[in-house]
């Protein structure tokens, strides 16, 4: 716009400004009532979906994980409260409950072995041999969904990567990056030496000590004096494969 | 599952570290306690009817030639230990060689007693000791072949609370109990 010299021209190109500037908040408040429209329109849509698809979101764990992932996008969250609209529809919150006791249950059953680590995939198999076949399979991804929603418990329930494992740790103690690389030496045979673990992360021997120590004193290792070749070994429960469970028969 | 001969051996068994007493104290406690040692000790022996284990000898459970792994003497005495601190077993001699193990308690054993008499119409009989330890009527039950040692500390019991007299005859095959019950 073209200015005009003088106070006039001033006035008039501050009330140019300010129509543009409520212009500019009109066109922000239309889009924001569009999106909120679409999302209303969404969520709806999406409620209709689920009253649909009600026992595939039940039974097939694949399908379950997607639909979560399109409620997150749409910012619903089905396992927020025990009531309402999703809880009713799907029994969905009593799904994750329910597994989320059971989740506590085998990490408790099973702490005097491993010290409260527990390999997701190992976990998972527990859980599924304890509901046997009659309530539809239960993915790792259903496992995760319990877990973060134990968080609320406290006491520490959490997920730690181990190098491609997942481990969920059931006890307040801390691992720093030094265990952490220990516990991914250790998945290869379900122990360590102290040479091995020098050799392979190129650490002093006090190092390496120190950790082994650690590890040992939380209830995460425990030493094997007994092989032929008198070499101290390491084992982390938390690792080695089934099998080797104690405590957990169901 | 592994087993040794009928008995199935629980899970830890197969996991070397089991065979190495643990220094952490918690983590020994859950090795000895829980279900672990202690139990599969009592079970083992009460299946196999085992009353006495000697440290220095070949107790299966002491080994496990799978993964190539042994109860050091140490351990062996430690987990006995656990056993006698809590009336369990018995050391049978001062250099803690052999253990009495009581998978039954004594008092379980008297018990026992009583209930094969009674099951025996033997309220007010006589019966010697080796018919209890190996004749008909003790056949299928508990009382077949139980340690001398055990079955004495059991009569002496029932003895004091008057429930039966122990009697020598001519010879030790002719030792007997009466009951009065």
């Amino acid at each position: 716009m073209r200015r005009r010299p003088g106070i006039g021209g001033l006035q008039t190109h501050a009330a140019a400004r300010d129509q543009f500037r409520l212009l500019g908040e009109n066109v922000a408040k239309i889009r924001t009532d569009l999106m909120k429209e679409q999302l209303a329109t969404f969520r709806s849509q999406l409620e209709d979906f689920a009253r649909k698809h009600k026992n595939d979101i039940r039974k097939n764990p694949a399908f379950r994980s997607q639909f979560h992932e399109m409620c997150a996008k749409v910012g619903v969250d089905p396992l927020a409260s025990n009531k309402g609209f999703w809880a009713e529809l799907l029994g969905i919150g009593d799904f994750y409950y329910e597994l989320g006791v059971q989740i506590v249950d085998i990490c408790l059953a099973t702490r005097a072995h491993n010290g409260g680590l527990i390999n997701l995939q190992e976990l998972c198999h527990l859980l599924r041999q304890r509901r046997k076949s009659d309530r539809g399979v239960v993915s790792e991804d259903d496992c995760l969904r319990a877990i973060s929603k134990l968080k609320v418990l406290g006491s520490g329930f959490e997920v730690i990567s181990v190098g491609k494992k997942k481990l969920v740790r059931s006890v307040p103690t801390e691992l720093n990056k030094d265990h952490n690389e220990i516990l991914e030496l250790a998945q290869a045979q379900g122990f360590v030496t102290v040479d091995e673990v020098e050799r392979r992360l190129s650490w002093s021997s006090g190092r390496a000590v120190d950790a082994l120590d650690t590890l040992l004193d939380e209830g995460l290792a425990m030493i094997d004096d007994g092989h032929r070749d008198g070499k101290r070994r390491y084992w982390f429960p938390c690792v080695s494969p089934i099998s080797s469970l104690v405590g957990v028969d169901s | 599952m592994q087993k040794l001969g009928d008995f199935k051996l629980p899970h830890f068994f197969n996991y070397p570290p089991y065979f190495t007493l643990q220094p952490v104290r918690d983590t020994r406690e859950k090795q000895i306690q829980v279900q672990l040692w202690k139990e599969l000790i009592l079970d083992y022996c009460k299946t196999q009817k085992i009353f006495v284990i000697g440290l220095e000898e070949e107790f299966p459970l002491f080994t496990n030639h799978v993964i190539e792994r042994s109860l050091t003497h140490e351990a062996r005495a430690t987990f006995l230990s656990a056993l006698v601190s809590e009336g369990r077993a018995e050391w049978m001699d001062k250099g803690h060689r052999k253990c009495l193990i009581l998978w039954h308690r004594i008092q379980d054993w008297a018990d026992i007693l009583i209930q094969f008499a009674k099951d025996n119409g033997l309220e007010d009989g006589v019966v010697t000791i080796e018919e209890i330890r190996s004749g008909t009527e003790s056949q299928g039950t508990e009382l077949h072949g139980i340690d001398r040692t055990i079955l004495n500390r059991a009569l002496k019991l029932l003895e004091q609370k008057g429930k039966l007299v122990v009697f020598k005859g001519a010879s030790t095959d002719d030792e007997g109990v009466k009951f009065s019950l």
